[in-house]
């Protein structure tokens, strides 16, 4: 069971190769931006010689470390963003594309069955996805941060106190591992059901995930005047019970930070507990349990030829 | 014998179309059934059936087990080949050989590999790039490197060469076949495969028409042909089907003696292509 759901996973390596391409192309995207942007402040030599002897001798390491994490919050939603699309595009497809070619005639004619096949696609939405790209993640934030930190030591600057003396990684990334982690959870409702289209419809499987989503609000407010499916549903991303205050504004404002260096911690933003207590979302697990349940049942019963 | 299929009343309705109808067969091992019978004749159905792909009315049993409700173990011991265009096509030959050695207990790496050393297929090939015989070559492999019980073959050979056709049965009854396996397979082309097929079931309108070994066949069936005055005598002896052949009239007797026959024209046994259409056609009727 365990051997075949690794068999399947690298399976899905091989065939969406978008899995590790898409975090490897924003991460080089975000170097080269930094490299450019580090060429072009390279220009006005008297300012940056004054902005580096400012940075080592006036500002505190509240606002190094703010600076920091506020590049790192950039770069990780960059990440997250191009996630959610990967993952919308790769459930669609994942079993739509083996009807298509009909090569669901040969999977099918091995020793797994159907609902392996298909957990296997929800783990490499949920888990394999979101994972690769916290890696993404990571393997961008040092490798802009070693190029920094040869740049500033070159300007004359101390890298050592200004870049990794100031720079909190470990709360970054672990604060990155686990809003990942949780957006796959929270939205797990979602994955499950473009795996359902993906198993069910005969064509478009974008349009047919997404029609309903819009069609369904627009007939309950035109017949019903209620909004009950699109608050529980379109509005389901914003309503992650997973940060106390999600409240940029004040976030990145001078005031916040000077009041302690544990207003910088993004880990200290989130609540896993509220997270794993909250029904809304283990109601959206089971709704994403039953799409499964009924994607295996499609696969299996559906006639192919 | 082991029966390796035992089907009783075994029938597949979709919606008020009969695929399959109550049809009730046995293959036993070290066989190799020939499954004949015009497109929509329910023969896909039925392969479809027996391999689990589709549930069915009626007691069908393959291997000892129940094909729908324990396909997984089911598909270890057995294999198929359902059309030439079914290996995904993004896929690497080595990707494909890693992954059927990890999910399936009863895959031999080094067979696949010998197999596909004889071939042109690369080891590092996409399936896109390889023509339509490579592609069946390569799946070929694969399936004779896998130790099943039960082989089914749907239209194994559609659409290429007759080269490539010739090699893709000769690999399988040399390299392939023995007294231990089984082979249940279906075609269009009947004439290049009679040869080598120890069994025959015709099917059409999901009903069976036609159970038999081939070695029956010549005691069973009889082609007469003849013409003038013999002819219309040997059609007073009731003939299954008639059809005219160079201007003479060729006459197929089911269960007739050969001694009733003698002396009124030609004899000889039916190939496999004209009892099949003369069964097709008596059903028709």
């Amino acid at each position: 069971m365990i051997g075949n759901q690794l068999a399947l996973i690298k399976r899905e390596f091989w065939e969406h190769r978008s899995i590790y391409v898409t975090p490897l192309a924003i991460g080089s995207i975000v170097t080269l931006s930094v490299l450019a942007m580090l060429v072009f402040a390279s220009g006005f030599a008297k300012e940056l010689d004054m902005a580096i002897f400012g940075a080592s001798n006036l500002a505190g390491e509240g606002e190094r470390k703010a600076a920091l994490t506020a590049f790192f919050v950039g770069t990780s939603w960059l990440f997250l963003v191009a996630l959610a699309i990967l993952t919308v595009f790769y459930c669609l497809d994942s079993l739509y594309g083996e009807r298509k070619d009909k090569s669901i005639l040969f999977w099918r004619s091995l020793p797994i069955t159907d609902a392996e096949t298909v957990i296997s696609k929800l783990i490499t939405a949920i888990v394999i996805i979101p994972v690769a790209a916290v890696i993404g993640i990571i393997a961008t934030h040092i490798a802009n941060l070693i190029i920094t930190s040869i740049w500033v030591s070159v300007k004359g600057g101390d890298a050592g106190l200004l870049i990794w003396g100031s720079v909190p990684l470990f709360d970054n990334w672990m604060a990155a591992f686990i809003v990942v982690l949780a957006s796959g959870i929270w939205m797990s409702p979602f994955i499950a059901w473009f795996l359902f289209v993906s198993a069910w419809t005969k064509r478009a499987p974008l349009l047919m995930a997404f029609m309903p989503l819009i069609l369904i609000p627009l007939l309950e407010w035109i017949f019903l005047r209620t909004r009950f499916f699109a608050t529980a549903v379109l509005d389901r991303g914003d309503a992650i019970p997973l940060f106390r205050t999600l409240d940029f504004e004040s976030f990145f404002e001078e005031e916040h930070w000077r009041n302690g260096l544990d207003g910088i911690s993004l880990l200290g933003h989130l609540d896993v507990v509220q997270f794993l207590t909250s029904p809304s979302m283990w109601g959206g697990l089971l709704v994403c349990a039953l799409f499964v349940t009924a994607t295996i049942y499609v696969r299996r019963y559906r006639d192919e030829s | 014998m082991t029966s390796v299929v035992n089907a009783r009343s075994v029938s597949k309705h979709f919606g008020a179309v009969r695929a399959v109808d109550d049809v009730s067969f046995e293959i036993e091992q070290g066989k190799i059934l020939g499954l004949i019978g015009p497109n929509g004749a329910g023969k896909t159905t039925l392969l479809k059936a027996v391999l689990g792909l589709t549930d069915c009315d009626g007691e069908l049993s393959v291997l000892g087990l129940d094909p729908f409700k324990q396909r997984k173990e089911l598909l270890k011991n057995i294999c198929f080949i359902a059309d030439v265009a079914v290996l995904p096509r993004w896929i690497k030959v080595t990707q494909l050989l890693d992954f059927v050695e990890s999910v399936h207990p009863n895959f031999s790496r080094k067979r696949a590999e010998g197999f596909l050393s004889q071939t042109k297929v690369r080891s590092d090939a996409k399936v896109r790039e390889l023509s339509k015989g490579m592609v069946v070559q390569l799946h070929l492999s694969i399936i004779m490197a896998i130790d099943a019980k039960l082989l089914v073959l749907d239209e194994p050979t559609l659409g290429l060469d007759i080269i490539f056709r010739k090699e893709f049965y000769s690999n399988l009854l040399n390299d392939y076949f023995d007294e231990e396996r089984t082979i249940l397979i279906t075609t269009h082309q009947v004439e290049e495969i009679e040869n080598l097929l120890t069994d025959i079931m015709f099917i059409n309108d999901g009903k069976i028409l036609l159970d038999s070994p081939m070695d029956a066949i010549a005691g069973s069936y009889v082609e007469l042909m003849t013409s003038g005055e013999d002819a219309i005598r040997a059609r007073g002896l009731g003939p299954i089907a008639e059809h005219e052949m160079f201007g003479k009239s060729v006459l197929l007797f089911e269960g007739a003696s050969r001694d009733q026959l003698d002396g009124l024209g030609e004899l000889r046994t039916p190939s496999v292509a004209d009892l099949f259409v003369a069964k097709v056609k008596g059903a028709r009727k």
